[in-house]
């Protein structure tokens, strides 16, 4: 079926499929396990969504309930308190973490000292790989009410405040500190894809607008930002597209004391199916993962359009 | 000494300009900006170190009341004696040891497997394969019905739970993908030529030459592992199967502690098991840092 073309390249056409496929048995043998695992992980839960239309306390039959579980979730306002406190933690959250991540990329790109540059880089790194559970057990040791909190003692010392607050376990404390600790873990990694963008930039670009008369300033404003402007636009999208995901770094940080004001989606689900004892409905909370799961979906895909509209490409 | 005379440099439209920054003196390019920005540094990284210090030092110490402390006062190894000779301690040493290895294990192979098909342009059906895995990143199930599949196919309370689960990892799949495509085609069409099998190529060309990007993914499937707390807590009750991470957490809630030695106070043997976590880590860090940086950049190049 091979025909020349005008060029003098050949074009082959395709061959039957049973034939290509015969040549490619081995791959199909080889992609067998990681379908099975995909269907079993990830393909088989998506048949369970089905229970959100049902009533189920596990023991027993599901009993049909149509929409009920969905007209029971817009009724709660723990529901509401987690679909929000979802949205603002992880948008606040990704704003400060970025911003933060910029500025210092910016500086760390300014360093002259090749060597303290690298050490910088080495020691900002670090938190990434410390797990949530060491995360917050290193925080909740800093931040404990007693003698043995640091933050506490040092605030103590410089007459900021009288006696120690339990910060963790107040609402309005504990989202400034859960905001906190997020930029203590994250914002170093974070500056890696940034430093990549500026490593990139053509130092004549610099040359040129030094030779212009620009300043270091100028250069940072009218050189460098630019230059990051459409990485930073990327990590937002990529970002946001993810943010109904949280839950362990929340999990991890929260206690009795500010749990029903501190709780987002995947909390919520979770309290309310294991530790709600006999009366847990796994009907209702599956309802409350299936809403979870189609914002994610539809910022998903807001995401993958805006990301085709600003670099050409989708993101998945 | 006589004030040296200022080059002068004019643009042929006579606007005077700075000298060029390779004709500047190397010294005069430290500025107070400079000091500044390096000072910023210093302190970002005692901010970043003095919590993980502040954790160290204290479990070190076997005194009570650390309080401001940044050294300690009366030093001693108790804390990680009572830790390593203690059963209800090495018991989750060893499942985060042993889950960590399998796991790491069978998430390369699933992912350098199907990142492999994946390159095989002329494949039928490649298309959808590469969709049905796609798919799973934009949706899923949500918890409740993980947990009752999981629960169905007697994964809850079995230590391949968490071992399996996280192996299919689509987004290290994509990586390994983009490293493939990478590998010039000749070489595959030449192996072929040469009467090898797909299994032949994929042991005997596309492994051998992905060296580095199977550190990085490898070291992003073991950070995975050894850091996972959320699919023990979901699909384990069994303490006897808790990994280091949830002992950790059980520690740090409840006053439930392993009986101390010596002069270890509880506070020292929760200082030190949160510095056994994050040990094996802070140990090879320096020297996989690359690795791990290369991992986030191999989807970056190809942009």
């Amino acid at each position: 079926m091979a025909s020349s073309t005008s060029n003098g390249t050949i074009r082959v056409g395709k061959k039957p499929l049973g034939q290509r496929m015969k040549k490619y048995w081995g791959f199909y043998l080889m992609f067998i396990p990681v379908l099975i695992f995909v269907a079993v992980f990830h393909y088989a839960p998506m048949f369970g969504i089905r229970y959100a239309f049902y009533s189920w306390k596990i023991v027993g039959d599901p009993q049909w309930v149509g929409l009920a579980n969905f007209e029971k979730l817009f009724k709660q306002s723990q529901f509401s308190t987690s679909f929000w406190n979802t949205i603002v933690f992880s948008v606040v959250k990704l704003v400060l973490n970025t911003g933060m991540a910029v500025i210092i990329s910016l500086l760390l790109n300014e360093m002259i000292s090749i060597k303290f540059k690298k050490l910088s880089q080495t020691i900002i790194y670090l938190p990434h790989f410390m797990s949530w559970v060491v995360t917050a057990s290193v925080f909740s040791l800093l931040l404990a009410p007693s003698a043995n909190g640091l933050i506490n003692q040092v605030l103590i010392k410089l007459h900021i405040i009288d006696e120690g607050i339990y910060y963790l376990a107040d609402k309005g404390h504990w989202r400034t500190w859960y905001y906190i600790i997020n930029l203590w873990r994250e914002t170093g990694w974070q500056t890696i894809i940034f430093m990549a963008t500026l490593t990139g930039i053509d130092p004549g670009i610099y040359e040129a607008a030094s030779i212009d008369g620009a300043g270091r300033w100028q250069k940072m404003w009218y050189v460098t930002f630019p230059a990051l402007g459409n990485t930073i636009i990327t990590v937002l999208i990529l970002n946001l597209a993810k943010i109904m995901n949280l839950f362990e770094s929340v999990f991890v940080l929260q206690n009795d004391s500010v749990r029903r004001a501190t709780n987002v989606l995947q909390t919520y689900v979770y309290y309310q199916t294991f530790n709600a004892g006999a009366s847990a409905d796994y009907g209702y909370t599956t309802a409350v993962g299936l809403f979870r799961s189609l914002v994610g979906l539809a910022l998903m895909l807001i995401c993958n359009w805006a990301s085709k509209k600003v670099r050409g490409r989708g993101i998945v | 000494m006589a004030k040296q005379a200022e080059l002068k440099y004019i643009t042929p439209a006579g606007v005077e300009v700075p000298p060029p920054p390779h004709l500047n003196k190397a010294k005069s390019q430290y500025t107070v900006f400079h000091f500044i920005n390096g000072f910023v540094f210093i302190l970002v990284c005692l901010i970043i170190l003095v919590p993980i210090w502040k954790v160290l030092i204290d479990s070190l110490d076997l005194t009570s009341g650390y309080g401001m402390k940044l050294l300690p006062t009366k030093f001693g190894l108790d804390g990680y004696v009572s830790i390593f000779t203690n059963k209800s301690l090495l018991q989750p040493l060893w499942v985060s040891i042993y889950t960590t290895v399998a796991g790491t294990f069978i998430g390369l192979l699933l992912s350098t497997m199907g990142a492999y098909v994946l390159i095989q342009w002329d494949m039928p059906g490649r298309t959808l394969f590469a969709n049905l895995l796609l798919f799973t990143m934009i949706f899923s199930g949500g918890m409740i019905p993980s947990y009752l599949v999981m629960r169905a196919v007697h994964l809850t309370d079995n230590p391949l739970g968490p071992i399996l689960l996280p192996a299919i990892n689509v987004y290290n799949l994509v990586l390994m993908r983009n490293f493939f495509e990478g590998i010039p085609k000749s070489l595959f069409e030449s192996a072929d030529l040469d009467g090898c099998t797909p299994m032949g190529m994929f042991w005997r060309i596309a492994l051998p030459l992905s060296k580095a990007a199977l550190a990085s993914i490898g070291l992003m499937f073991a950070v995975a592992y050894w850091n996972d707390y959320t699919n023990f807590k979901l699909y384990i009750t069994n303490r006897d199967l808790y990994n280091f991470q949830m002992k950790l957490r059980d520690m740090m809630q409840s006053s439930d502690l392993p009986e101390a030695v010596g002069g270890a106070t509880e506070n020292t043997i929760r200082n030190a098991c949160i510095i056994t976590a994050i040990l094996p880590f802070m140990i090879l860090y320096p020297f996989l840092q690359k690795y791990f940086v290369k991992g986030i950049n191999i989807g970056a190049v190809k942009e």
